[in-house]
């Protein structure tokens, strides 16, 4: 059983070569659903109907079908439209255009839950549209939506798991040829997972940190997805308190 | 274009709708019950169990659904528990994976419900279980059934993860007609369009339910 582990552990330097591959993938992948999403927002929320239009078969197209079928359709079927993309490039495009329709739709609630006011006012101070979108509305917007799209850069990073069947090296397709190699199913997978849970724990707290320095006033703690780390937190508490009183 | 090649190959796109649509709807139905006696377990604060609950969420929405199919269907016969079948270990792992997320779902519907319902129920002599399915439960329906449809919608989708495990359904079908008779533009658009003849009018429930309950 413990040979078993240690065995399996001696990979680890690919385990976290490929954990890091997972993590680069995903950040540019949500950079990529970030602008899209934005772009995206903008326009659904246009005034002329021929901006509207696309944007919104574009949500509709994506949320409606698998994320594992559009990078097949992006690894294996543009290149017959002669765009030919390596599998790391047409994996970051498929995450990132998926997830970009997931976060048009949740910018565009954000927007428009600002209030009215806001906009009339910075009118009022004689801002000009570009300039109230950038530093009026934009800004609470993003306050708004931030515990979702930091949710969204978690589902990137589950979903780039999809990314072994287009033959990208990230964590679970080294997994696999690891197991393929070794047959210690149960350490091998168990390992990959519990990297999964490394990286979204660590990436959540960083923008969790991140948010309560970014924004003002500051964001209410989010709640807390992985409460692993809350629970661990919350008894580092209670043992300082224990010291105090002692 | 020929599109002849989409008709003469209709049966395996059948196939393929019909694996899908099986592997969804058991799916659905587990995932519903599993999900539902998680979050009865979590708002029930019961010591031990209350916690395991706790893990089981943490450890199931923290790691891929991929991940978890294939640790459930080739550990299976590391562990010599038998060999599963492969619809056996897609739809294991789809429940559990959906599971988690539906439990929360249902969990966040529960805590909604004032805490003087469960009181007065108590107090008019209904045991637990009756207040928690014919007080309780009813009361959740506006807030749960939005996100409950739209959690549905994706496990319809995550049903083509299973394509890796070799479970013939819609998108593994069409990689065999790919495979065969090349045009993956076409089998995958057509595939798309299956998908989407499934999953807009999910989608269309949704966001009709979700406008009913913000004008509620």
């Amino acid at each position: 059983m413990f040979a078993d582990w240690t065995y399996a552990l001696q990979d680890w330097p690919t385990y976290l070569g490929a954990a890091w591959l997972t993590l680069k993938l995903s950040l540019a992948a949500f950079v990529l659903a970030c602008a899209l999403g934005l772009l995206g927002a903008l326009a659904r929320r246009s005034r002329h109907a021929l901006v509207r239009a696309p944007a919104a078969v574009y949500v509709e197209v994506i949320r409606n079908t698998p994320v594992l079928l559009q990078m097949f359709v992006a690894y294996f079927a543009l290149p017959s439209a002669g765009l030919r993309l390596s599998p790391v490039q047409a994996g970051i495009a498929a995450l990132g255009v998926n997830v970009g329709a997931y976060l048009t739709e949740i910018f565009r609630a954000g927007i428009q839950a600002v209030p009215g006011g806001q906009r009339e006012a910075s009118r009022v101070l004689a801002l000009s549209p570009f300039r109230t979108f950038l530093h009026v509305v934009l800004p609470q917007a993003l306050r708004n939506v931030y515990p979702a799209v930091i949710n969204q850069l978690v589902q990137i990073i589950l979903g780039s798991s999809l990314l072994s069947a287009i033959s990208v090296p990230e964590l679970t397709g080294t997994a696999m040829v690891i197991n393929s190699r070794n047959l210690l199913t149960i350490q091998v997978f168990g390992i990959a997972a519990v990297l999964y849970l490394v990286l979204t724990n660590v990436v959540v707290l960083v923008a969790e940190l991140i948010g309560r320095a970014a924004f003002k006033p500051p964001l209410r703690p989010m709640r807390p997805r992985q409460s692993v780390l809350a629970g661990l937190r919350s008894a580092a508490r209670r043992l300082v308190l224990i010291r105090k009183e002692a | 274009m020929d599109w002849s090649v989409l008709w003469s190959n209709r049966d395996l796109y059948a196939s393929g709708l019909w694996s899908t649509v099986e592997l969804s709807a058991a799916a659905i139905a587990a995932c519903t019950l599993l999900g539902l006696v998680i979050a009865a377990i979590r708002t029930s604060r019961i010591p031990v169990l209350a916690q395991l609950a706790r893990c089981y969420l943490e450890v199931f929405r923290g790691t891929p659904l991929l991940v978890q199919m294939l640790f459930i269907y080739f550990g299976a016969a590391y562990l010599g528990i038998g060999n599963i079948s492969v619809f056996g270990a897609a739809l294991l792992a789809l429940t559990l994976f959906q599971g988690a997320y539906v439990a929360e779902i249902f969990r966040s519907g529960i805590e909604a419900v004032p805490r003087g319902q469960w009181e007065a129920a108590r107090v008019l002599g209904l045991s637990r279980v009756q207040t928690f399915g014919t007080v309780i439960l009813p009361q959740t329906r506006a807030i749960v059934l939005p996100p409950l449809v739209g959690q549905y919608l994706s496990l319809v989708k995550d049903t083509s993860i299973a394509v890796v495990i070799g479970y013939a359904e819609l998108l593994r079908e069409g990689q065999a007609i790919v495979d065969r008779d090349g045009h993956p533009g076409m089998a995958y658009l057509a595939i798309a369009v299956l998908y989407f003849v499934i999953c807009s009018p999910l989608s269309v429930v949704v966001r009709r339910m979700e406008r009913k309950a913000v004008t509620a």
